[in-house]
């Protein structure tokens, strides 16, 4: 998958550096500020209070 | 041929090559294909040139053919490397994609970790500070007038916030001077995220009854991190609008998640009628994990109303 995607980037060694670079930023910020805050209610390891 | 099963193509000496010491090549023309070898396999077709050797090689594979330096694609040459089986190929795309898929579930995981240890902590942050905000925004318009007995503290405003409006600031000196939380309204998912929370319908500080808050061990700032380092006496500052309350540590216990009882007006007892003012705090433990609860208990020890430029009633580690 990773070889797949790095092919089929354009351009020269480094120009394809800097967009898998750019790509896996991206990628880790979508899931830092996006998907882990959605689906961290169903992770229970953060339960703090007393319920019945 | 030892050296050819060593896998080290490129410095074996070419079997048959020019040189070689088999005999030299009887040609008029030049050969473009001087320096490739004509060998036999057996079992294969043979591919005999006039005027050059041939070799015969028990093992296909065992055949080195050179090639220019630092020419990759040459043009095919009459012998290929032989390609593995189509079953092989198969099995080895499939073995990379099933590695690729746990190298990716491996970095998830750990990224997880990274928001829920560190990421988290900056979202509290930014809550806490516009919480902060507010609440000196709301205390510094306050609509209670001078007492009319300046010897006598003005009767406490029971604080009536919304659900999810912050209304106290806990201070914990052995915890440090800096150690502040606003207390949010509400103890859903959403209000712990941005600070320590109070459980509706149990008491407000200073009040009779039960003032029961929970916050976060590990995660959203950590505020209740290290409740388990306070001392019975330890001072607990609750700091509304015009006073503090100090109440103090009695003991704490690790109880089970579902020990609702710890939340009572009396805590764990269940119907009894409250005569003196509490705390209780809720955390998860141990550390990290859900199981259990750490509670921790205080009872009121005095009331200090706020005065121009006096700050909070102890001083760091103070008891």
């Amino acid at each position: 998958m990773y070889g797949w995607i790095y092919r089929h980037l354009p351009g020269p060694t480094p120009v394809r550096v800097l967009l898998a670079l750019l790509l896996a930023a991206g990628v880790v910020t979508l899931l830092l500020f996006v998907v882990f805050p959605v689906v961290e209610p169903w992770v229970p390891l953060n339960d703090v209070t007393i319920r019945s | 041929m030892a050296g050819a099963a060593d896998g080290d193509p490129v410095d074996e000496p070419a079997v048959g090559a020019p040189g070689g010491g088999l005999g030299p090549l009887r040609t008029d023309a030049p050969d473009p294909d001087a320096d490739r070898p004509v060998v036999v396999v057996p079992g294969r077709p043979a591919l005999v040139v006039p005027g050059r050797p041939a070799v015969v090689v028990p093992d296909p594979s065992a055949v080195v053919v050179p090639r220019p330096r630092g020419d990759d694609r040459a043009a095919p040459s009459v012998l290929s490397v032989p390609r593995p089986s189509r079953r092989r190929r198969v099995a080895g795309t499939t073995a990379r994609a099933l590695g690729e898929l746990l190298i990716t579930l491996g970095l998830l995981v750990a990224l997880f970790l990274t928001y829920q240890l560190w990421i988290t902590d900056l979202f509290q942050a930014r809550s806490q500070s516009r919480l902060h905000d507010r609440l000196a925004e709301s205390w510094h318009t306050p609509a209670a007038k001078a007492p009319a007995k300046p010897s006598q503290p003005p009767p406490a405003t029971r604080p009536d916030p919304a659900v999810g409006q912050g209304f106290a600031v806990l201070h914990i000196p052995r915890l440090g001077d800096d150690y502040a939380p606003v207390v949010v309204e509400g103890v859903g998912e959403e209000q712990l995220q941005e600070g320590p929370g109070h459980y509706p319908g149990t008491a407000m500080p200073g009040e009779t009854g039960n003032f029961v808050v929970s916050g976060h061990r590990t995660t959203y700032g950590k505020p209740f991190n290290r409740l388990d380092e306070l001392h019975p006496g330890d001072p607990m500052v609750v700091e509304v609008a015009d006073r503090y309350y100090v109440y103090r540590m009695t003991r704490s216990e690790v109880v089970a998640p579902d020990r609702i009882d710890v939340t009572d007006p009396v805590p764990e007892r269940p119907g009894v009628a409250p005569k003196a003012a509490v705390m209780t705090m809720t955390t998860c433990h141990p550390k990290y994990s859900a199981k259990s609860r750490l509670i921790v208990f205080a009872s009121l020890d005095k009331t200090v109303m706020k005065t121009p430029g006096g700050g909070v009633p102890f001083a760091s580690g103070e008891a």
